[in-house]
């Protein structure tokens, strides 16, 4: 090739990149296993086979009480199944190196299978063993309490944990998502075997399943061996969460610990993945704090004034809403003024939208970024499922990029004016202000 | 395979790697190309065509271990330096441009390299490597630059150790274990010396270590050797060597006597015990020792079949979680550390006690055969995992060529785990895991 062609291209082709990759993700869906949707996608690179798969077991099913018991169940479920105690099925991962993870979250249960395509057989059937026959021995229930419990305590020592638990608490106030997914010592202190099986046998089910695979494996290949992974299940699936009455607790709230640098956690509600409006809100957050170094509130309290070694916003959507929330963290001295600057940024930002240069670069960012996320077995089946999870279909691989190309200016000071109120802000503090001026009130 | 730019004068012989061909299991390794430029610049191309992506990493020999005395941090500092602009690029152009483009950046430093990296459509790749030779050669140190900086750098000390005790007692533990060789000193730096890091100290590190004859280009994704060389040759080959600090030599010498460090402190919720062994790298360990010390870290703690977990946390119910970790991946001496969270009511000495019996066990008998298989499959394994992601797979090239390993010794490594055996696991485990050459560290709440 020549080289003075490759530089000349790299200078102008900035958006010639989405459709040419559009193509390159070739994604099935198999009529696999009764009812699942199965998204595949098929690639002989590397003799790998990665699968995720969600199931309706998030803790947002938690039962008053037992907060905690999907994150415990989850922890629970390479604890032996079958015939197998825990030594034993922790052995037969082992000895076909396979990896197996399920993590809790407030919706769903992520189970994660990576395994050397030679032993994609072994895997399916230790999954399929996991979630349709788990054994929740008593001796493992025990273990795994204390494990958790202990983590509970470490992470009281974590400003970062700690700010975002008290966040939740206040922000979602009564609605099940107001728990740690992880639940508290005491509540995790209450749960039994039988309330460990009932919740398997209610969410551990096909009704509601979405899994996505990708790697080394043909599509008659996985369609069986999900068939003998998940058939057995029960195909009822839960009833939906509770709707979400109110969000948000508008104030500074503070939780004392003894550390250097407290961590801010702040938020406001947010946007439903469902609404019209998510793709230009996706957009401005971008411009506002998701960017990573782009972002404006990055360039003013990183890079022009060093208060931190980062600062981040998010949009997360949960079935039953949506939550922008952003964390920093800065020394105890600089607290106050850092929250001033995140305030003052968000309100330039309601005032005067984007500029055309953060409205482009961030069009370039999320188009052009969007490829990396599939470079890897693992990043495809991880993608696949969370745009499963919200609801998505697979052509939206393809129409994506052309919905954030379509974004406006006047779209980004809507959804700004929507969503940015600096006033309504729920601001928590995990540590302590030193130069508080702020109306600090305690959190529960 | 032909380069485009073969044959030219301009260009080194040119080493090409094609490895692997006869390893028993099926899958084909990934192909390695390796070549230098005329400047010193050692460049490695590992195509992986799955998507039209490319991960460009810039690896210098220089870290840590360079940091010049009372200015520790120096060398991590002057990563963050690195995107801070320069003539061509000012402020924060670099990652800007980065992220306009689609891609991601970021950097990290260890005590023996610096690492750059930025994964982008393959068609940007040129691009990318303008804006990393720059960058090599043109830095913009203004004071305003350098004192904003360090508060960032501050503010990353607070986050990863002021903040975290068991981080600080891991930063002391370290100090401890390697007496006056600088991998003792943290990569961050300590408080004090990294309020002393100026612009000139800054200057002096970046004319001395940022050279190309000081760097490796590794470039896994979409795209050929043929391609890579020619612009690599553009864009990297103008960077003129320059005249580097020589990396000093540090002593290692014995320890006389085995070092405990007992932390009590008030932001401490749950104890830990944890012990780091100062043992052979791969650098420097004779021919299977390193492989043998993985093997055995994956056997006393590598997961819950291993026997830490199995005995401690499982059989005697005396830790809630226990485990092993030897890092190999270094110049000089690194550790082999194990930890234990005892069970409340169990106290850490009895609990260290435990940790000692079953570290005796294993010197004592071979490992079963199952569970040596067990340990031997999962590291074999994780070789092929790594390949899924660009990212690792740079990395673990970037890492070995950075502390003076091979393109060979990354893509043989799988068979000389299966050449390991219970014997060669048992006699690197008694002579390495000396108790004299260890710090034992008890972290639990107090005043």
């Amino acid at each position: 090739m020549n080289v003075r062609k490759i530089l000349a291209s790299c200078v102008i082709a900035l958006a010639a990149f989405a459709p040419q990759f559009a193509r390159a993700v070739d994604v099935k869906v198999v009529p696999a296993a009764k009812g699942v949707e199965v998204w595949f996608v098929e690639d002989h690179t590397v003799p790998v086979v990665t699968m995720s798969a969600s199931i309706p077991a998030g803790s947002v099913y938690d039962p008053r009480g037992k907060e905690g018991l999907a994150a415990m169940a989850a922890a629970l479920m390479d604890e032996g199944a079958g015939k197998m105690n825990s030594d034993a099925y922790h052995t037969a991962l082992g000895n076909k190196a396979i990896q197996l993870s399920a993590s809790p979250s407030r919706d769903y249960t992520v189970v994660r299978v990576v395994t050397l395509a030679e032993n994609a057989k072994e895997a399916f059937q230790l999954l399929g063993l996991a979630i349709a026959r788990p054994r929740f021995d008593p001796d493992a229930i025990q273990r795994i309490r204390a494990q958790m419990i202990e983590s509970i305590k470490q992470e009281e020592q974590d400003p970062p944990t700690v700010a975002g638990k008290a966040f939740s608490r206040l922000f979602f106030a009564n609605h099940p998502y107001a728990h740690p997914v992880g639940g508290d010592i005491d509540t995790l202190s209450a749960i039994t075997q039988n309330d460990l099986r009932q919740f398997a046998h209610a969410h551990w089910v096909r009704g509601g399943m979405k899994v996505a695979v990708s790697g080394d494996i043909d599509e008659a290949t996985l369609k069986t061996l999900l068939g003998a992974a998940f058939d057995a299940l029960p195909a009822t699936r839960p009833a939906p969460p509770p709707n979400v009455a109110r969000l948000g607790a508008p104030g500074v709230h503070v939780v004392p610990m003894p550390v250097p640098q407290p961590t801010i956690e702040f938020g406001l509600p947010g946007i439903l993945r469902a609404d019209k409006d998510f793709i230009p809100a996706y957009v401005a957050n971008y411009i506002l704090g998701g960017g990573g170094f782009s972002s404006q509130l990055m360039k003013e309290v990183r890079e022009k004034r060093g208060l931190t070694y980062g600062i981040d916003t998010d949009l997360n959507t949960y079935s039953k809403a949506g939550v922008f929330v952003g964390q920093v963290a800065t020394k105890k001295e600089s607290v106050k003024q850092t929250i001033d600057v995140i305030r003052q940024v968000m309100s330039n930002f309601v005032d005067k939208g984007a500029s055309t240069a953060e409205l482009t670069d961030a069009k370039t960012y999320l188009t052009g970024s969007f490829p990396l996320a599939f470079d890897s077995n693992t990043g495809i089946a991880a993608q696949l499922n969370a745009f499963q999870r919200v609801g998505l279909a697979p052509d939206y691989i393809v129409k994506r990029n052309d919905m954030i190309e379509a974004v406006t200016h006047d779209d980004i000071k809507r959804v700004a004016k929507r969503l940015f109120n600096p006033a309504k802000m729920t601001i928590v503090v995990a540590g302590g202000i030193t130069d508080a001026k702020a109306p600090a009130k305690s959190a529960p | 395979m032909r380069f485009a730019g073969a044959g030219r004068a301009a260009l080194l012989a040119a080493t090409m790697i094609f490895c692997g061909a006869a390893t028993p299991p099926p899958p084909s390794p990934p192909k390695a190309f390796q070549f230098a430029l005329q400047n010193g610049m050692q460049v490695l191309v590992v195509p992986d065509h799955r998507a039209p992506v490319v991960t460009q990493m810039l690896w210098f020999r220089v870290g840590g271990d360079d940091d010049p005395p009372g200015l520790s941090g120096l060398a991590h500092f002057f990563e963050h330096m690195m995107f801070r602009g320069t003539k061509q690029y000012p402020g924060g152009q670099f990652a800007l441009i980065v992220a306009r483009n689609g891609g991601e950046t970021n950097a990290f430093t260890t005590h023996d390299y610096t690492a750059f990296y930025e994964q982008i459509a393959k068609d940007r790749l040129p691009l990318m490597m303008r804006l990393e030779a720059d960058r090599m050669a043109n830095l913009d140190l203004s004071d305003n630059n350098v004192r904003t900086e360090r508060n960032v750098v501050m503010e990353e000390r607070r986050m990863r150790v002021d903040n975290d005790p068991q981080s600080l007692m891991s930063e002391q533990l370290a100090a401890a274990l390697y007496l006056s060789h600088p991998y003792g000193r943290p990569v961050i730096g300590w408080p004090d010396d990294i309020r002393r890091i100026g612009r000139v100290e800054a200057r002096d590190f970046y004319l001395h270590h940022y050279a190309p004859n000081n760097a490796t280009l590794v470039i896994v994704g979409d795209v050929t050797p043929d391609e890579v060389r020619p612009m690599a040759e553009a864009e990297f080959g103008k960077v003129p060597a320059r005249e580097l600090l020589p990396r000093a030599e540090y002593a290692q010498p014995a320890r006389m006597g085995e070092t405990r460090l007992n932390v009590s402190r008030p932001d401490v919720k749950v104890p830990v015990f944890i012990r780091m062994y100062r043992v052979p790298s791969y650098a420097e360990a004779t021919a299977g020792e390193a492989e043998s010390l993985d093997v055995f870290a994956q056997l006393l703690g590598g997961d819950a079949t291993a026997t830490l977990y199995r005995e401690l946390v499982v059989k005697k119910k005396l830790a809630i979680d226990a485990g092993a970790s030897y890092d190999g991946y270094t110049r000089d001496d690194s550790s082999f550390s194990v930890y234990a969270v005892p069970r409340p009511g169990v106290s850490l000495e009895a609990l260290e006690h435990a940790v000692d019996g079953v570290i005796a066990g294993l010197f004592s008998r071979e490992a079963a055969p199952a569970d040596l298989e067990r340990a031997k499959t999962q590291l074999i394994a994780s070789a092929t995992y790594r390949r899924d992601n660009q990212y690792s797979l740079a990395s673990v090239y970037g890492q070995a060529i950075s502390i003076g390993l091979t393109v060979n010794d990354v893509e043989q490594w799988p068979d000389r785990i299966r050449a390991v055996t219970a014997e060669s696991v048992r006699k690197a485990a008694i002579k390495d895991l000396n108790k004299i050459e260890a710090v034992s560290g008890n972290l639990r709440p107090g005043k």
